[in-house]
């Protein structure tokens, strides 16, 4: 029996009683740590779970898998696969599904929150999200900005667009993947401020592609939402314009950002004026209370 | 005794007409290095008296004790032009810069001359008289034609044709004639229209004849001069006489066009039979006579002079009648062209950017005040250990000690920061043989050393201070890095100094390649076996500090290739998906159309070209589908020929993955799936991709190790060839010998291809083709199986398909080869199998 069990976005105690009873029958627990961040680290989970946890990497899930499913597959073995989030939030694991399924061994999933829903906690409404896109940090010459066809679409049909940040964790760098040996990068999380950056280089024709044809209406004074490690207790949500967004540190990881629809909703827009964001907010101001209103800064 | 200054020279370098930049050039042992002294001697570095015997620019101890030249040398020097001599037209004032490069002639350092030439602008082509025109003569030759390097030439070892053989006159006139008829069909050969005609002649001074060794040398205008005033006709006349068929009838005192019994030549008669006198007088002591007949040619000898004997009287008359380096000179100053004049023409060959820009019209003006672009075409290790200078050509704007520059590697692409360094010029050089001068900034047309910017530049650089700059041109080199070795320290606490001794020693040799495999074995890779002696010795000695190293048996360099299917697209093509199962890479290999990789490897169809006319060139030339030819994604940076093509219809986010697909080529044609060698002469043609809705899952690391999977697979699926090295060798030997050449090239899969009697001699010359792993201890076998009467010239010649599949077991030779290159390199012996690349759907 393999386990799809999803952690949830805050802590450890995040894990629902159903997940955490599978994860007490299991003889292996393996916490996949590349596509989310938890709150707190593996130590945290291990007290909790009363059995080892071991991270599982990228090169692990996507390469190694089979010994994942080997000790899964004996009629009497559990083994637990965690998600941070919920276990399909993140497309690589339905590959992980079939082949457990092809291998004929019994999957069971247990959900949790995910950032896909926990969005709404900004006020704007589920039910109107379009497609969600993610962005990937750029470099010198790689500077993908084909997803900003999905949030002109989603704008012109009065949907919001949920952008999922790049995460790297353990990823080899290009350079040593030309010559053939893996170095890894430092981890690196791309943040809020770096998001509208990069969304405003693309109205502004710096994207990639050289130039969008329809910058369905956005430019630095429109509105965006900024959300930072939604779910957890110290969650930051900010709420104003593209080019404060580019200025703003709203802590550290993870972040996402919401490009709304161009009108809201009454409520929806009541809500996030309570998140406007009047100067950058400094974390450490933010620190403390959730959800933390930002407070003035004087930088 | 020195008789300039540095500040003399520096004036001088600012007239861009009276600077002549030149390299000799030769074939082995024809005498470059003896003859570069006499012109030192002249300019007053050396004493007199050495001329001959210093060899200034065999700057090292080795080159010193081998008698040959292994590293190019480049020196300075300073000359007042003769005031009876008539000046070039544009001339400014009578002192002239020549900036002189003596380089190597044996094939292995061929390299050394490309880097020679390259900041030349002329040459000195220098033929043994009795050995004629060698296979290097032809190489050297070749390359600095290529490189738009107009020659003249020299006839040396004179004094071989007089006391050695002891030819008559009319025997070395058509001796002479032989040599420059060979000469001359090799130029027209690789004559470039742009240029004009770079043939020699005697009769235009274009050609000397010289006896470097005793530091004599004569051109028929110095000998046409002397006759005008005697027959009382201009110097034109008397020098069109001088060489072909005209004869003097001293009976008639008439000169006549058809030859008759009585009559010689006038060549014979008065150039040849005068210094013919003066030898024989000289060699029996006769030294009354020899005052008497000086007298006449208005020599006179020191009461000292007249108290040497026989070869040292020889010697010092010919050296007062003929000087070398008088000759030599007058014929270099009016024939080889000034900066000036060549880089006007030169500008289209160096740069690589539009050709009306900024710079590109700095170049071919020859404009000090221009934007600053420089070539370093070596690397000199300086005096203090582990520095080195670099040397090079100003060829626009001028180089000032203290100035920021750009420094352009062979990786630089315009309007990115891709290998480039920015930094301060630390000082400004001089480079005068062994010595070096430090100048304040040196003006276009000169060549330089910057110390400084050793950290920064690999082998070769451009450097400009222009943000807008183009770099220039790389060299290409005529030979490649066929045979390696492997070197680890004898005690293994001394691997920090051989991997830094590594570096240096890559550095300091243009062609050798320094590198480490996967098994942590140090290679050195060179042109032959000699070459590599001479890298080995530098590591050891100079860039280790004498730490002892163990050096494997040399083995060669090989290249991966396929032989294709029919129908590649149909039955050959490689799907792989991402480790994330949610791209898919659909790709096959075909071999290149022929002729297209040798095109793409002599630099003629680049990456940079522009792309419909070279789309046109592909589709009409060589006959490439014109499909293909359009979408060209990649050529590899290796210099290997391997090319890229989209040729899929339609594909979401393609452009996204360009990068990745591309780094990935790079790194599968670095490391073909056989055994780890360059691949060479073969397509991969993408036909379809399907990618993640996401770019986040479609990044470098999704894509590029599984596009290097796809390549691999269809390597494998496209009838995989293995590639080996092959020798062009040239042999001299006597006719009783080349049974046994034959026999020996048979033994080492090799095969005579020429053999043609040199004319006048009982030399054959033997050309064959030879397998260079074959080539170990080839010299020792030839030798002892003729007697040592045989002495081959080895040059990498061209890449030869070996026959058979090395995934196949019968195919006994290739396949065992690979297994024991894997083996040697620590990989798996067995060519991993396609079930490794091929992912099913």
């Amino acid at each position: 029996m393999l386990y799809f069990i999803g952690l949830g976005l805050g802590d450890e105690k995040d894990i629902t009683l159903r997940g955490l009873e599978a994860v007490k029958r299991c003889s292996h627990v393996y916490l996949e740590s590349y596509t989310s961040l938890l709150g707190v680290d593996k130590a945290a989970l291990e007290r909790l779970y009363e059995r080892p946890v071991q991270v599982a990497e990228r090169e692990f899930v996507e390469e190694r898998a089979e010994e994942m499913l080997d000790q899964a597959a004996p009629a009497d073995a559990h083994v637990a696969f965690l998600v941070v989030g919920d276990p399909y939030g993140a497309t690589t694991h339905t590959d992980l599904w079939l082949r457990a399924v092809e291998r004929g061994i019994p999957v069971e999933v247990i959900h949790n929150a995910s950032i896909m829903n926990a969005v709404a906690a900004c006020g704007l409404q589920l039910y109107r999200f379009g497609e969600a896109v993610s962005l990937c940090f750029w470099t010198d010459t790689w500077r993908p900005d084909s997803y900003w066809a999905k949030i002109a679409r989603n704008r012109a049909a009065g949907l919001h667009t949920l952008c999922l940040l790049d995460i790297k964790v353990r990823e080899p760098s290009v350079e040593s993947l030309a010559r053939g040996r893996r170095v890894y990068e430092p981890p690196r999380f791309m943040s809020v401020a770096q998001a509208a950056t990069q969304l405003l280089d693309i109205v502004a024709g710096r994207g990639g592609s050289g130039g969008v044809t329809d910058t369905a209406g956005v430019g630095p004074d429109t509105r965006c939402v900024g959300l930072a490690r939604v779910g957890q207790t110290d969650q930051v949500v900010v709420y104003g314009q593209l080019a404060d967004l580019a200025n703003a540190d709203v802590g550290p990881p993870l972040h996402s950002l919401v490009v709304p629809a161009a009108d809201l909703h009454f409520h929806e827009q009541a809500v996030v004026d309570h998140y406007a964001l009047r100067a950058a907010p400094t974390h450490a101001a933010a620190e403390g209370s959730a959800p933390a209103t930002p407070t003035e800064k004087g930088d | 005794m020195v008789n300039f200054t540095v500040d003399q020279m520096r004036e001088i370098m600012d007239k861009k007409n009276n600077i002549r930049n030149m390299s000799v050039i030769a074939h082995v042992d024809h005498g470059k290095s003896t003859l570069t002294d006499s012109l030192v001697a002249a300019a007053g570095i050396i004493a007199m008296a050495n001329a001959g015997d210093a060899r200034l620019t065999d700057t090292r101890q080795d080159e010193q004790d081998r008698c040959i030249t292994i590293k190019s040398t480049g020196i300075s020097l300073y000359f007042n032009f003769d005031p009876d001599l008539a000046l070039p037209k544009d001339a400014d004032g009578r002192e002239f810069l020549i900036n002189l490069i003596d380089s190597p002639g044996h094939v292995d350092f061929s390299s050394e001359v490309t880097a020679a030439l390259r900041v030349t602008d002329g040459a000195l082509v220098v033929v043994d008289s009795v050995e004629g025109v060698c296979v290097q003569t032809e190489t050297v030759l070749r390359q600095a034609l290529t490189e738009r390097i107009i020659p003249v030439m020299t006839i040396n070892k004179l004094d071989r044709s007089f006391l050695e053989l002891q030819l008559e006159p009319e025997e070395m006139y058509q001796n002479f004639q032989r040599i420059i008829e060979n000469a001359n069909v090799i130029m027209a050969t690789y004559q470039d229209e742009k240029v004009g005609d770079v043939q020699v002649y005697p009769e235009k001074g274009t050609i000397a004849f010289s006896a470097g060794l005793h530091g004599w040398a004569f051109t028929l205008t110095r000998f046409a001069r002397m006759y005008a005033k005697k027959f009382k006709v201009d110097v034109e006349k008397m020098l069109g006489r001088l060489w072909g068929d005209n004869f003097f009838d001293r009976a008639n005192k008439k000169w006549v066009k058809k030859e008759k019994d009585g009559l010689s030549r006038a060549f014979c008669e008065f150039v040849i039979k005068p210094i013919k006198k003066i030898i024989e007088l000289a060699m029996s002591d006769k030294v009354d006579d020899l005052v008497k007949l000086l007298s006449t040619l208005d020599v006179t000898l020191t009461t000292d002079e007249k108290e040497l004997r026989q070869k040292k009287l020889m010697k010092r008359v010919l050296q007062k009648w003929l000087p070398a380096d008088q000759a030599l000179l007058e014929m270099m100053i009016t024939h080889l062209p000034s900066p000036a004049k060549a880089q006007k023409y030169r500008v289209d060959t160096l740069y690589e950017g539009p050709l009306d820009d900024v710079c590109a019209t700095s170049i071919r003006n020859c404009d000090p005040s221009g934007p600053l672009m420089l070539y370093i075409s070596k690397m000199v290790p300086a005096a203090d250990r582990g520095r080195f200078i670099a040397f090079g050509r100003v060829f626009s704007g001028t180089v000032r000690t203290g100035t920021k520059v750009r420094i352009m590697g062979s990786n630089y692409e315009p309007g990115t920061k891709k290998d480039l360094n920015i930094k301060a010029v630390q000082r400004a050089m001089l480079m005068m043989g062994r010595r070096t001068e430090a100048v304040d900034s040196v003006p276009c047309g000169n060549t330089v050393g910057i110390v400084g910017l050793d950290a920064v530049i690999l082998k070769t650089a451009s450097i400009s201070d222009s943000e807008d700059a183009f770099p220039l041109k790389d060299m290409k080199y005529s030979v490649s890095a066929v045979v390696r070795v492997a070197v680890e320290p004898k005690n293994p606490g001394d691997l920090p100094k051989l991997v830094e001794g590594l570096k240096r020693l890559s550095k300091s040799d243009p062609l050798v390649q320094c590198s480490t495999e996967e098994s942590g074995e140090h290679i050195i890779a060179g042109a032959g076996e000699l070459h590599l002696e001479i890298c080995l010795k530098d590591l050891q000695e100079d860039f280790m500090n004498g730490a002892e190293i163990r050096v494997s048996n040399p083995v060669v360099s090989f290249r991966e290739s396929v032989g294709g299917v029919d129908n590649p697209e149909d039955t050959a093509v490689c799907l792989s998906k991402s480790a994330n199962k949610h791209n898919r890479i659909y790709l096959y290999a075909e071999p290149l159309p022929s002729g297209l990789t040798e095109a793409i490897e002599d630099g003629k169809i680049t990456a940079r070209d522009e792309p419909k006319q070279r789309t046109r060139t592909l589709r009409d030339e060589y006959g490439m589908d014109e499909d293909a030819a359009k979408k060209i994604w990649a050529f590899t940076d290796s210099g290997s020929a391997c090319l890229m093509m989209d040729r899929s219809k339609a594909v979401q986010y393609l452009l996204e993955i360009k990068d990745s697909m591309v780094s990935a080529f790079q790194w599968a044609t670095r490391e073909g799936v056989l055994c780890d060698e360059n691949m060479r002469g073969l397509s991969f043609n993408i036909t379809d991709v399907t990618l993640h809705a996401d770019a986040i899952h479609r990044g470098a690391g999704q894509i590029m190790p599984t596009a290097r999977r796809c390549m691999y697979g269809a390597q494998i699926k496209a009838s995989p060839r293995l590639l080996e090295p092959v020798y062009m060798v040239e042999i001299q030997c006597p006719e009783a010998s080349v049974g046994s050449i034959y026999g020996v090239m048979s033994r080492k899969r090799g095969h005579v291809f020429e053999e043609v009697q040199r004319p006048g001699t009982p030399m054959y010359n033997v050309k064959a083709y030879l397998p260079v792993q074959e080539s170990f201890g080839f010299t020792a076998d030839l030798r002892s199986a003729t007697s040592g009467q045989a002495f081959p010239q080895c040059v990498f010649d061209h890449w030869e398909t070996m026959p058979g599949n090395p995934l196949l077991p019968e195919d006994k030779m290739v396949y065992d080869l690979v297994v024991s290159i894997r083996t040697r390199k620590g990989l798996k012996p067995n060519v991993p199998g396609i079930d490794n690349f091929y992912d099913k759907l």
